[in-house]
This record gives structure tokens, sequence and C-alpha cells, in this order.
């Protein structure tokens, strides 16, 4: 019977998905993507795209995506991300009952996976981008106005004081940039105004339509992963109600979280203390700390802080902790309940199967993992024509760490062009 | 002896599930598949628009005032695409010129064919070509009037639903007078509900 318990488990060891987190599985990309090495990037990916699961193969395609347009092939940048945001949209709002069963035993990264809203916003700003750097003005004015409905969806909703943390102003300065090329003005200042709340110093003094002038849009650092923890918590009932207590690391004293599920059966095994894998968010250190824009060989400035993408993840995450975290210890506990009730063979069955996939669950580590932690700006007027724009990198101690390469932008008269320039880790 | 019914019936369901089906559809019936811009959608338009000039007489007047010519128009490159889908609106200038043209209301100057067409004129009026057989210079048809338009939206998200309102202008103008010959809108709202459930 022992056997058998071990072959069912090896059965179900071989058919568990995500054993590997997404993580561990994008770490070479990132390396490649943050040295530059865009083609081993997309080597990388196009491995990740065919070998991925369904639940997966959208994020991988995002990431390609956005590996591509660093590397300067726009079309495909533009084939990746679109292939990605439909499903994103198909799904969005509907459930699986597949995914229901699947997430309830196995792990959240079961199920396909969800943007969360700013990487949303980000996929239609980067289309943009490819579009624009394509030359296909009409494309990039469609994304634009994708953009600022995708904004008005997501961070509409919330009120004055979420807006900081939750905004994309990266996003929204890019449409105003458009709409000031197109000589709408008013729709430039709207968007304009709106980042002025937050980081007043990267808004140009006004929005116009008749100065030639280059807007250096800087990624900095990468964007904080998710990595795999296991922690400790177990389920109460205080006064007829039942709380999930966990012990996070990095917070201090116990986090308590209601549960309004009804999906907790009795009272067996409360107070139990059991351990479960949870997705931890990570910030990455930086090689820089600021960058300067080179225009046409002499250095023109200092960039400002446009977007702190890595706290607008960070804040969504912090706002769902609560979900995610009775969500991950429901799995296990009802994984321990199950175990504990069957007898005899089959509850050593449960057992070996229990301890499979203890060991093979990692919590759900799925994030966009190529964007930047930060977008800096600096904007300067020019003459039209064509100059060549690259930056350099300086420490907190203003030592120069690097330096990218250089690329030519063309600005028409009176027009604003966007260099937009991936940045070093 | 259930149990093999059972498994039978299942074995026929998955092979009939996994067939692959094909239909024509008919599009003068055919409807919009969801609230975003469709091949119905393109028909709608364009239909009413051909009927909006046909009705509007400015080629009878044009006729009378020439000597029974038709006028010459140019397609602008685009209906100005202002909404948030990427959508083919040449497309549908291209189905009303076809519908003028075979109604005999107008005639159009090609506006894409202009490059090859000066390429052609260019190599011809060389040496390598017959002068007696040779298209001459010169015979270009300008146009009187262009044909342009927009095309912008007003999209609305709740849940799973979507609500959708399209607004279509498009103009006739006189090139040298830049007077609107004819004007008309076709505007629509649709909403749609995705299912919650997907498999």
């Amino acid at each position: 019977m022992i056997r058998k318990a071990v072959i069912t488990a090896l059965a179900v060891l071989a058919v568990v998905p995500g054993c590997t987190t997404y993580t561990a599985r994008m770490n070479d990309t990132g390396v490649y993507y943050y040295d530059g090495e865009y083609d081993r990037a997309m080597d990388e990916l196009d491995e990740l795209v065919l070998s991925s699961s369904n639940e997966d193969c959208c994020l991988f395609m995002l990431e390609r995506g956005k590996v591509r347009l660093a590397a300067g092939m726009y079309d495909s940048a533009i084939v990746d991300m679109q292939g990605a945001e439909r499903r994103f949209d198909e799904i969005e709002g509907t459930a699986s009952v597949g995914e229901m069963l699947s997430t309830s035993i196995v792990s959240e990264g079961s199920k396909e996976y969800h943007p969360e809203p700013h990487e949303k916003i980000l996929l239609n700003t980067y289309l943009l981008l490819s579009y624009w750097e394509s030359g296909d003005r009409g494309g990039a004015y469609v994304e634009r106005n994708r953009v600022v409905r995708r904004l008005r969806e997501y961070v509409g909703n919330f009120t004055a004081k979420d807006d900081p943390p939750l905004d994309v102003p990266f996003a929204r300065y890019v449409t105003a940039v458009l709409y000031e090329n197109e000589g709408m003005l008013d729709d430039a200042r709207i968007e304009y105004d709106r980042i002025a709340k937050i980081y007043p110093d990267a808004v140009p003094w006004t929005p116009n339509s008749h100065l030639t002038e280059i807007a250096v849009l800087a990624e900095m650092g990468r964007a904080p992963v998710k990595v795999s923890r296991e922690i400790r918590g177990y389920f109460e009932k205080v006064n007829g109600r039942t709380f999930g207590c966990f012990n996070l690391p990095g917070s201090a004293g116990q986090q308590v979280y209601p549960v309004t599920s009804s999906f907790l059966p009795g009272d067996a095994g409360l107070g139990t203390v059991f351990t479960f894998a949870f997705p931890e968010y990570v910030r990455l250190p930086r090689v820089a700390a600021y960058c300067r824009p080179v225009i046409d060989g002499v250095e023109a400035g200092t960039a400002v802080t446009l977007d702190d993408l890595e706290e607008t993840a960070m804040e969504e995450f912090r706002r769902d902790i609560g979900t995610i975290l009775l969500k991950s210890a429901m799995r296990t506990y009802l994984q321990l309940l199950a175990q504990n009730k069957l007898d005899g063979d089959a509850g050593k069955i449960a057992a070996v199967v229990a301890k499979v996939f203890s060991a093979v669950e990692r919590a759900d580590t799925r994030s966009w993992q190529t964007l930047p932690a930060e977008i800096a700006v600096f904007r300067m007027e020019v003459e039209p024509g064509s100059h060549e724009v690259s930056l350099r990198y300086y420490d907190a101690s203003d030592r120069l760490v690097g330096e990218s390469a250089g690329r030519q932008v063309w600005v028409g008269k009176g027009k604003k062009q966007i260099a937009w320039m991936p940045g070093p880790p | 002896m259930t149990r093999l019914s059972v498994a039978l019936l299942c074995v026929l369901f998955l092979a009939g599930c996994a067939q692959e089906y094909t239909k024509e559809i008919d599009l003068s019936t055919d409807t919009a598949e969801d609230a975003d811009y469709t091949s119905s959608d393109l028909l709608l338009i364009s239909d009413e628009m051909i009927t909006s000039i046909m009705t509007n007489g400015f080629h009878h007047q044009y006729a009378a005032a020439h000597n029974g010519q038709r006028p010459v128009m140019i397609l602008a490159r685009a209906l100005e695409n202002n909404t948030d889908e990427h959508i083919d609106t040449r497309m549908i200038l291209d189905k009303i010129r076809t519908a003028l043209i075979k109604d005999g209301v107008a005639q159009f100057v090609d506006d894409k064919a202009f490059d090859q067409a000066l390429d052609q004129l260019n190599m011809q009026a060389t040496d390598l070509y017959d002068d007696t057989k040779a298209a001459k210079l010169g015979r270009f048809v300008g146009a009187h009037y262009i044909m342009r338009g927009s095309i912008g939206n007003i999209r609305k998200m709740d849940g799973r639903e979507t609500r959708n309102y399209f607004l279509i202008t498009m103009t006739i103008v006189d090139i040298e007078t830049l007077l609107i010959t004819w004007i008309d809108e076709v505007e629509y709202k649709r909403a749609s509900t995705k299912g919650s459930v997907r498999w």
C-alpha cells in the first residue's frame, strides 16, 4: 500500500505545475535584460513562452514584449503585448471552475495570471511607446486613448489620499506629451496637473505646442520581485468570529485578519499552528541612485523622479495582503484537515500526498519583472532635427557607475519627442 | 455495464468537442459579437453614409452645372481614428467609394496609385518606350472634392459589462472653397456582458 502511495505521490508530483517559482524561472532573463543583452534575454523568453503552461504564457509574452521594445523590435513587441492584453481582457472579471478547484488544492499559481492594475496601465503605455517608436502615430494615439481609459478605470475610483502610491504618472506623462503634439493642450494640462500633485518637479511649466523639446524618460532599477516564504499561522475563533493569525517576516507583532468566507469547515483544527507558503515582495538593490541625460555630447542636467513603480507595486500588494494570506493559509489548512480525517491506507496516501504538496508548494510569485523600480524624466528644448541621447548613471555618492548606449532621436519643429531609455538594475 | 455506457458517452462527447466547426455567415444578418467595433459596424456605417450621399443629391446639381459630368473626388488617407481601438478606418472609405463608383454617383482619383503612376509615366517618357504608344504626361485629373471624417468612441466598463458609444462623422469638402458639400453622422451604442464563468 505504501508503494501505491509513493506511486500516487509521484504521479501527483508529475502533474503539479509551477514547482519552480516564476521569479526563479525569470532569473536569467532578468540578468541578461538589465545587462543590456537583449538577444540572450529574448532567447530565454522564447524558451519560456514555448515551455510555459497556459497560466503563465501571457505574462512571459508581456516580459518578451518589453524586452523587444528595448531591443528596438517594435512590431514584435506590439504582437506580444497585444496578444497578452487580449487574453487579460478576456479573463478579467471572470472565473474558471477548473481554476477554482485547482487553486483550492494546488496553488494560487495554477490559475491564469491576472495582472495588477498598474501593470494593465503600463501594458498600454509600452504599447503606445512601441507604436510611437515605430513611427505609427495613429496607432500611438489609439493606445493613448486606451491608457487614458485604463487610468480612469483603475485609478479613477481611488480617493485623493490613495492617489499618490497607486497612480501611474509615467503613463500620464507619455499621454500628455502626445496631447501636446496634437495641440490638445487642455487634455495635456489635465494629465500634468495630476502628476504635479505627486511630483511637481517632473512636469513642464506649461503645456505648449510651439516649443521643440525632447523628453527623456529614464528607467532606473528593477521592479520588486515576489519570493516564496514559509510562514506560520493558525485560525482561531473569538466571540463566534474566525480569525487568521500570522507571523509575517519583517512585521512587528502578529497580523490578524477576519475570515469572511464560510469555507472554513467547523471548528476542527482551530488553534493548531501550521506552516504555509506565502509570496513576499522583495525590493532589489539598485546600481544607480540617479542619472544625467547627455544630449549631443553634453551632460544636460539631472533627471527627476516621475514614477516610483516599486512603491506602486508594494502598495497594491499591501492592500491585498489579507486576502492573499487567508487564501494561502486556507489551502494548507484544508490539506491538513483532510489528512487528519482519513484513516488507514487512505490516510497514509493522504499523508504522503500532503508531504509531496508541501514539498512542491510554492507561493504565487508572478509579477511583471522587467518593469523598472523608478522612472525619471528630463525635458529640454532643442533645435529641430536629429540629436544623440544617452544617460550617465551615478550612485548616491555621486560616483559615475555606468553609461547607456547613445540613441538618435529626431524632433520635428514645434514637436515633442520621447526618448525612452531602458535602464540598469 | 452502466460504467461502460458513461465512459462511452464521455468519449463521444469529447470527440464532438474536438471536431473543428466552420460555417458561412450571411453578412446581411451579421450581428455584433461584442461591444467593440466589428464587421457589422463597417456595414452599418458604410450603408448609412452611402444612402445619405445618394439622397443628398449634390452630384445631380454638379452634373447639371457641368454638362452632365460626375464630380471627381479623392479619399482622405483614412478616417481620423479617435477611438481606443485599432480600426482600419480606410475600409469604411473604400466601401463607400466602391458603391459611389458602381452607382455612377462620382469618379474617384486613386490617391494610393499616385506614386506608382508617376514612376510609370517617368519611365515611359524615356527612350525605352515607343512614344506613340506610351502613356502621356500631364493628364492626371484633379479632384474637386475630398471625402474625409472621423470616428470616436466613449467606452465605459463596469465589472463584466462594457458599454460603448460610437460616433462617426463624414464630410465631402469642396477643395476650391473648403465649403462642406455634404455631411452626416452615424451613432450607436452597444452593451455587452461577459459570462462570469470560463472553461
